[in-house]
């Protein structure tokens, strides 16, 4: 997964030479799908659509698209000694067209054998599957549902504190961050939901996470706060006459990895302005030898946008470094007063995750 | 087809490999001793210490060499695959960096009686007196 290069920067004009290990790792996946069927919603002139990836607007349609799900992201590690090192990943989705851009970028200090220090730009740890959402590989589906993962900000610049203990059989873990993130054209507003530039800002976000391991069991709380500012066509949204907003998010996820059987679940709530919003995901699989079938149910649910998508699928571990994923999704979209998001729909996709 | 003969190697080399014994091994002054539980928790990157306090470094073989895949299984009870994807979420989110991985038994004696605070495992018939054994799995 890692292959090392001496990096070594002499400078010419005397003998003082510069060392730094730099790490080169990479993931990526190349998936293509298309839709079996779909309503779409006409009245907002939106035909058959399965809208696979909100933050990113990935969505198949009636031809097939490679689109959505397929991405590649390097990284890069520069150990600096003495418990420094300067991290970046440049990740390129097929939803922008595989521009790339620096998703991750932050310097980590390591204080002691407990605590690590960051500062930079980060993935918001918000559900369970945020901050590593773009490494397929790494988890059981094509892509954690779509209901649960629709917030239009995934990303932060700030601080954060990491830290490990081992308590007994437990291994206890978790983050406690602060920053903002300030999306001068969100993707999914601007687009998907509208069709004016909103800038979307989050700002005093303050969070943390917390999990306890053991075994095959695995639990998480998380819980984040942080104030809303919109501009819609560089004009101030208002809420009740105020420019802002505070947004309160709570999630708790338990995971269970025992004797082949795979049990993942999450549940969450944010609180906005005083409305909920409500997801939670379910999840089983089973492994056979390099084959694992699951199935899903992820849920979505706040005045007047109701969703849910139920999927089938199976992993297959081919390769040491790389798994091909088959999935069906099937979903309902029961929004009301122009509630919906997308209509019904439902969508194959197959293709290759990796990692380097 | 290719498919199938891909399946057929990795089912040919888990049988073979289920004969070799995989040990445990540190640096002989390393006066420590590991329980399974331990060496789980040091290399899944969940710890840094050994029971006395004292700093340890997991080193890791490679994915070719045939101890790896028993160690894998035999404990940490996961096979390679599941490893890699368990790391490939420390990795990608700054939480954890894997183990060094070194390429053979041969190197990974040298390397771990090079380090009094290094602890590795090779099969167990490479086994020498350079080397202090913890535990045979």
């Amino acid at each position: 997964m890692k292959k090392v290069l001496l990096v070594t920067a002499i400078a010419a004009l005397c003998s003082h030479s510069v060392q730094a290990e730099v790490n080169i790792s990479g993931f990526a996946s190349v998936m293509g799908g298309k839709l079996t069927s779909g309503t779409g919603v006409p009245e907002f002139g939106l035909g058959p659509t399965f809208l696979a990836n909100y933050p990113t607007v990935g969505v198949y349609e009636d031809e097939w698209t490679f689109k959505p799900d397929s991405k590649f992201g390097l990284q890069m590690t520069a150990d600096l000694t003495e418990g420094l090192t300067a991290t970046v990943q440049l990740v390129g989705r097929g939803a922008d067209d595989f521009e790339a851009g620096f998703e991750w970028a932050y310097v980590s200090y390591e204080l002691n054998e407990h605590w690590t220090i960051q500062a930079g730009k980060k993935r918001l740890p918000l559900y369970y599957y945020s901050d590593f959402f773009d490494v397929s590989y790494a988890y059981l589906w094509v892509r954690p549902a779509a209901d649960n993962y629709t917030w239009q900000i995934f990303n932060y610049t700030g601080v954060n504190a990491q830290f490990n203990y081992q308590l007994g059989d437990w291994a206890m873990s978790g983050n406690l961050y602060t920053g903002r993130e300030d999306d001068g054209e969100n993707k999914l507003l601007s687009e998907f939901f509208g069709s004016t530039p909103i800038r979307e800002i989050w700002k005093d976000i303050i969070g943390g996470v917390l999990s306890f391991n053991r075994d095959w069991l695995d639990l998480r709380f998380t819980y984040m706060t942080y104030e809303n500012q919109r501009y819609r066509d560089g004009v101030p949204v208002l809420w009740n006459g105020k420019d802002t907003r505070r947004g309160n998010f709570a999630g708790f996820s338990a995971n269970i990895d025992y004797n082949n059987w795979l049990l993942l679940s999450e549940v969450n709530r944010l609180t906005l302005d005083g409305g909920d919003f409500d997801t939670y995901l379910i999840s089983a699989g089973y492994r056979i030898e390099q084959w694992t079938p699951y199935i899903s149910y992820a849920d979505f649910d706040s005045e007047g946008e109701v969703h849910s998508t139920t999927s089938v699928g199976v992993r297959w571990d081919f390769h040491s470094s790389a798994a091909f994923k088959f999935q069906f999704d099937d979903v309902t979209d029961d929004g009301f007063n122009g509630g919906q998001v997308a209509g019904d729909s439902k969508a194959i996709t197959l293709g290759i995750d990796l990692v380097f | 087809m290719n498919w199938l003969k891909v399946m057929t190697l990795t089912t040919a080399m888990t049988v073979t490999s289920a004969m070799a014994e995989v040990a445990v091994i540190v640096h002989p002054s390393n006066a420590a001793t590991v329980d399974q539980a331990e060496i789980t928790r040091l290399f899944t990157g969940r710890g840094t210490t050994f029971n006395n306090g004292s700093k340890a470094t997991p080193l890791n073989l490679a994915e070719s060499a045939p101890a790896r895949g028993e160690f894998d299984s035999k404990v940490l009870s996961k096979s390679s695959s599941q490893m890699k994807a368990y790391w490939s979420k420390l990795v990608f989110t700054g939480k954890g960096t894997p183990p060094k991985e070194l390429t053979s038994d041969a190197e990974m004696k040298a390397a771990v009686a090079a380090d009094a605070a290094a602890i590795g495992y090779i099969d167990a018939a490479a086994v020498d007196g350079t080397v202090k054994v913890l535990a045979k799995f």
